[in-house]
């Protein structure tokens, strides 16, 4: 067993809590994106599993093994950093060596490791370059070799592609996932991406202000927001408030499900632009509404909509495929439907 | 559109180009002329001092009346000013190893582990600045003549107030450099890596601060093989290149070629600086070595 269990992790800064009793199993061989916004802990919960923090209370393990007031240098972990953090003074095959080298492992199998972990990240020819000489994605796939090195029981990688450009971002983000899975290593992934999060990880743990919202496959986790704030940050979607009438929220001519338990007079309806029917006219289902403005995105078309209900106006997103919405003009009344199994109410 | 006014923004901007250029071409005789000066400025003292090195006698004439050897034999291998320029390089260099032995440590703990030191770093590096050396040297003093009474008048004694004044010098570079290297970071990151606290100071801090050891050592080096007041005062009994210099200055009128000599200990002591100069500017070629207290001290590497 090599997973990693975070029990109860605490963390202050101050008067502010940085980690609020932050509970997360991560399986054996498994990648858990941890996602939330800056300042929301997921960097701090990962430093703690590193051992750069120490967590005020709850503890860490690692495999069977409780970590908590072990040492950074004696936890089984390889760390990737958002900025590099390759040694300049060594080139790229000495930066792989290096924690071979400071853990005293024989000359031969340090060299047979690092020309196997060269080929793995595709650098084989720019080994004997130093970091400034390399791109930025050449650094990261150097540290990505350097963490795995000495064959650690988790890696962790914080927001490893922030600092690269967008092109280069979707191909690394792919090849650590190809590494991760080959490899069999067990890994914990930090980013504020909501689509990178979805891209790369088998589960995903939404945290908010210290605290874990929701941990759910990437599929889940788009269909289903457990909270509002998932909701909000996973996925666009629009967030239209509605009046709640005999335990009920809807939008009259669409939909009317369920109130959500506690809410008082009023609740947040969550769906998302794809999820939103658009018809010419005023013969369909749902409710009038006045297209206001039309964004080209390519294969699709944002509307942004207008209508009203319960005497409010309330404003909608609605994503239709490009020919379609071409036939729609802007200032044109459109009817707009909603199909009910796809909204998520949340009180207010 | 949008092509017509890139070319308009073009077209606009090349006669402000134009302009620029000529005002370079007007002030590049201005620079050389500055340049100039400033080199004359350094130059001809050290010439004078030079000349003043070879000279029988210099007087009534602008330049001497001849020239000669004897004052550079006679110095050279007059016991005194050998024993004199020895003490001090000892001194000298001791005290940058000393300063750099303390100082590199505080600084790494400094930025790497408790940042409240910091302050209490700056401020203790200010001291010898704000306050004139004779006073710090009269306090030490009176300080060892409480504490260790035998230690009064000796080297070691000397060693230890030249590497109190002089450290400012060596954090300075060493605290700038580490900024620059972003030694938190790489800290870090060798920790990861399973490194010990030793190994990551002997193969990760050191290596990547060299710059700014060196600097600091050659700008403590310096500050001490030139120092007076403390010699003076706490080194009483010792002979140094400074305190040599000055008794030669006032036994003019006693000894001929007294100055003949003092500029041949002169020229010796700019030799020993310039050297140790260019191998520092050798060693940080293509390196800026940030020397300002506090540089960098927010930036979290640069490359966040």
């Amino acid at each position: 067993m090599s997973g990693v269990s975070m029990v109860g992790v605490t963390k202050m800064y101050g008067q502010v809590k940085a980690l609020d009793h932050v509970s997360i199993d991560v399986c054996e061989g498994e990648l858990l994106a941890l996602l939330g916004p800056s300042g929301c802990g997921k960097t701090t919960l990962l430093r703690c599993v590193a051992g750069l923090e120490r967590p005020d209370r709850g503890t860490v393990e690692i495999g069977d093994a409780d970590m908590t007031a072990v040492p950074t240098r004696d936890r089984p972990i390889g760390m990737v950093f958002q900025s590099y953090a390759l040694f300049p003074n060594l080139t790229v095959r000495q930066n792989i060596a290096f924690p071979l080298e400071v853990r005293h492992r024989p000359r031969t199998e340090v060299s047979a490791r690092v020309d196997e972990l060269l080929e793995l990240v595709h650098l084989t020819s720019q080994a004997d370059r130093y970091p400034k000489q390399i791109s930025g994605g050449q650094a990261q796939r150097c540290a990505l070799g350097r963490a795995l090195a000495p064959n650690p029981q988790v890696l962790l990688l914080d927001e490893p592609l922030s600092a690269l450009d967008a092109l280069v971002r979707g191909r690394l983000r792919d090849e650590i996932r190809r590494i991760q899975q080959l490899v069999g290593i067990t890994a914990i992934y930090v980013t504020h991406d909501q689509s990178e999060a979805m891209a790369i990880a088998d589960r995903v743990a939404v945290m908010n202000a210290g605290r874990v919202e929701q941990i759910a496959a990437p599929a889940d986790l788009y269909e289903m927001p457990a909270t509002q704030f998932s909701a909000k940050f996973v996925g666009s979607r629009n967030a239209v408030e509605l009046a709640v009438l005999d335990g009920k929220v809807g939008i009259p001519g669409s939909f009317h499900i369920d109130a959500p338990g506690g809410s008082n007079g009023h609740a947040l309806a969550f769906f998302r632009p794809e999820d939103v029917q658009v018809s010419r006219g005023n013969t369909g289902p749902g409710m009038d509404a006045r297209v206001e403005l039309k964004v080209f995105l390519g294969a699709t078309t944002r509307l942004h909509l207008v209508g009203e209900a319960d005497g409010q106006p309330i404003a909608i997103f609605g994503d239709l495929p490009s020919r379609q919405a071409r036939l729609i003009d802007e200032g044109e009344m459109v009817r707009v439907d909603v199909d009910p199994d796809h909204v998520h109410a949340f009180p207010i | 559109m949008a092509v017509d006014a890139a070319r308009d923004g073009v077209r606009s901007r090349a006669p402000a180009r134009e302009r620029l250029r000529a005002g370079g071409r007007i002030s590049r005789a201005a620079r050389y002329l500055f340049f100039g000066a400033v080199l004359g400025y350094f130059c001809i003292p050290m010439a004078a001092v030079l000349i003043y090195s070879f000279a029988t006698r210099w007087t009534a004439n602008v330049l001497p009346d001849g020239y000669t050897l004897d004052w550079w034999q006679a110095t050279v291998s007059n016991p005194r000013i050998q024993s004199a320029f020895s003490t001090s390089m000892a001194l000298a260099t001791l005290t940058a190893f000393i300063d750099i032995a303390v100082v590199v440590p505080a600084a790494y703990w400094s930025r790497v582990r408790n940042a409240r030191i910091r302050h209490v770093i700056e401020v203790a590096a200010a001291v010898p600045f704000a306050l004139p050396y004779v006073v710090i040297a009269f306090g030490l003093m009176q300080f060892s003549g409480v504490v260790a009474p035998q230690f009064q008048g000796t080297f070691v004694l000397l060693v230890a107030g030249h590497a109190a004044i002089a450290f400012p010098f060596v954090y300075w570079a060493v605290d700038g450099a580490m900024a620059a290297a972003g030694i938190e970071r790489l800290s870090e990151t060798a920790e990861a890596c399973g490194a010990s606290p030793m190994q990551i100071v002997r193969l990760v801090v050191i290596p990547n601060i060299s710059s700014g050891l060196v600097t600091g050592g050659l700008l403590s080096f310096a500050a001490s093989f030139g120092e007076f007041a403390m010699a003076q005062i706490i080194g009483r009994g010792l002979d140094t290149v400074p305190l040599w210099s000055a008794e030669m200055i006032r036994s003019y009128s006693d000894t001929a070629g007294s100055y003949n000599r003092l500029a041949v200990v002169t020229l010796l002591t700019f030799a020993v600086l310039f050297v140790l100069s260019a191998v520092v500017v050798y060693w940080n070629r293509g390196q800026t070595v940030r020397l300002l207290p506090g540089a960098g001290a927010s930036d979290e590497g640069g490359r966040r």
